[in-house]
This record gives C-alpha cells, sequence and structure tokens, in this order.
C-alpha cells in the first residue's frame, strides 16, 4: 500500500483522484490545495508519491516540485495536467516529476501511472495470469 | 470549425468519460447574444488564436455531472458550492484540452487561462465586432451550451 499525497486546488479532483486511490487499494496521507501547503504536508507526512496539478495560487506545481526535490531527491511526483500544458509538463520532469496523469483522469490511467513509477505495482493482472498457468 | 471541434470533444467527453449520452445537439450562430444557464464557466484563449470559449449548465445537468465526478458520494452542504464551481471549471477546461490539438497547427502557441465562474448573470451581449458561435445541447439529465466569442471576421 503506498501513501499518497494528492496536491490541486479543485476540489472535485482532489475527491476524485481519493476516490481512485482508495479504490486501488493505497492510502491518502494528506491533500494540499497549494504548492506551498504540499511542502509543508510532504514533510510531515513523507509520502511514497505526490500527484500534483500544475496551475495552482500561491506556488505552482512546477516550483513546489522543484522545492519537494531539494528537500528528497528521491520524491516520486506525477503531474496532473491538461492537454496544451505539454510545455510545463516538460518542465516539470526537468525539475525532477517523474510523469504525469492527461486529464480527464480515469481509474485506469491512475493505476498505469503508479505503475510505471513502482514496478511492484504495475503487473496485477500478469501476475493473476502467471498464477492461473501455474495451476 | 472551432465550434465544431468544441463540440466534438463535449460529445466524446460527455459519452465516453461521463457516461452521458447527447440526445439533441442545436446550433445557433451569429446569435445577438447568449442567455446564460444557471450556471457559467468561462475560459480565455490567447495566442495564436483569440476567443473566449463560454459552458453554460442548467441545474439538473450540474447535478447529474457533480453525481458522476463524486460516483455516487454525497456532497457536503458546506462543500456545494465550491464542488460546483470546480465541476465547470474542469468541464470546460478539459473539453478545451481535448480540443486544442484539433485546432489550426495542433494548438501550437495557443495558450488558455485559468477557468472563471460567472454567477447571478442570465446574459452575454455581442458586441458589433465580435460574433458568438453557440450549440445548445440537450441530454435526458439537463441541458447545456457551449458558445465560442470570436472577432466578427474569424471564420
Amino acid at each position: 500500500m503506498l501513501k499518497i499525497l494528492i496536491v490541486d486546488d479543485s476540489l472535485i479532483i482532489r475527491k476524485k483522484i481519493t476516490t481512485i486511490v482508495e479504490k486501488l487499494g493505497h492510502e491518502v496521507v494528506g491533500e494540499a490545495k497549494t504548492g506551498q501547503e504540499a511542502i509543508e504536508i510532504y514533510e510531515s507526512a513523507k509520502p511514497d508519491l505526490v500527484t500534483m496539478d500544475i496551475t495552482m495560487p500561491d506556488m505552482n506545481g512546477i516550483t513546489a516540485v522543484k522545492h519537494i526535490v531539494e528537500m528528497d531527491k528521491n520524491a516520486k511526483i506525477i503531474m496532473v495536467t491538461s492537454h496544451g500544458q505539454e510545455d510545463m509538463v516538460i518542465d516539470s520532469i526537468k525539475a525532477g516529476a517523474v510523469g504525469y496523469l492527461l486529464k480527464p483522469i480515469t481509474d485506469e490511467k491512475l493505476a498505469e501511472i503508479i505503475g510505471e513509477v513502482f514496478l511492484e505495482y504495475a503487473c496485477h493482472e500478469n501476475d493473476l495470469e502467471l498464477s492461473d498457468d501455474d495451476l | 470549425m472551432i465550434l465544431d471541434s468544441l463540440i466534438l470533444q463535449l460529445k466524446l467527453f460527455f459519452t465516453e468519460d461521463m457516461g452521458i449520452e447527447i440526445d439533441d445537439i442545436a446550433r445557433e450562430e451569429e446569435s445577438v447574444g447568449l442567455n446564460l444557464k444557471s450556471h457559467t464557466a468561462m475560459i480565455g484563449v490567447g495566442g495564436e488564436l483569440n476567443m473566449m470559449v463560454v459552458i453554460s449548465f442548467d441545474a439538473t445537468m450540474l447535478n447529474k455531472l457533480i453525481e458522476v465526478f463524486m460516483e455516487g458520494e454525497d456532497v457536503a452542504p458546506e462543500e456545494e458550492e465550491e464542488i460546483k464551481e470546480s465541476v465547470t471549471g474542469e468541464v470546460i477546461n478539459t473539453i478545451i484540452g481535448l480540443a486544442l490539438p484539433t485546432f489550426p497547427k495542433r494548438g501550437r502557441g495557443v495558450t488558455i487561462t485559468p477557468p472563471i465562474s460567472i454567477n447571478d448573470a442570465s446574459k452575454i451581449q455581442k458586441h458589433k465586432d465580435s460574433k458568438i458561435l453557440a450549440a445548445n445541447i440537450r441530454t435526458q439529465y439537463g441541458e447545456l451550451s457551449i458558445s465560442a466569442i470570436i472577432a466578427k471576421d474569424v471564420l
């Protein structure tokens, strides 16, 4: 089970990601509405993974990624983004994000990106098939 | 052309992601003004393409979208207004984001503003140098309209 911090200024997106994260069997250890809040919660909650919105008031997601990666060079941050934000996604990756999730957010997309970042969560279906073969 | 892209992406987003079928689309180009429904969100598009995109939802339509986004979970009364605002914002953001690659030059050089909500307004009046391309969309859950406000000489 992964500990996940959700950072987004949109309440409905925080709720949507929370629902999916819990459905996937992971734990939401914090929610932040701004980049500054994200940094503060990251320090105390020490999540395994952060989902980070790009455009937020106060401090945007790219700056927050820089700060978090400065604190923890092993931080795993995925950007939640819309089409048309490609340049900002590139800047986020340069700042230390490990991937991105393109809206609209679905269970499958979130599971896939988590599987890409944490290989041990990548192959549930294959594992099941292997188990069947083994039998 | 621009409105066609927006309508197509709206239709795909509603049917494929929201599970809401579109029953009817009534286009109304060169409108005098735009009548707004109960909840409205607007985004400015700039750079290579200049326009404003407005999506206006009636109450039952918005409630259905909230229900889908919330996956059946109840909305706390104190969060109701914020949820409405964030759902209208997400819907317009997503539709424009999906439509961007279909715009001229695949949307390169096009910028979009964060969404804003328009409350307590019933109409947007057209300026003499502007044109409003609009479509009213009906579903079994209610209606919404999508509009592009552009300069008069843009096709």
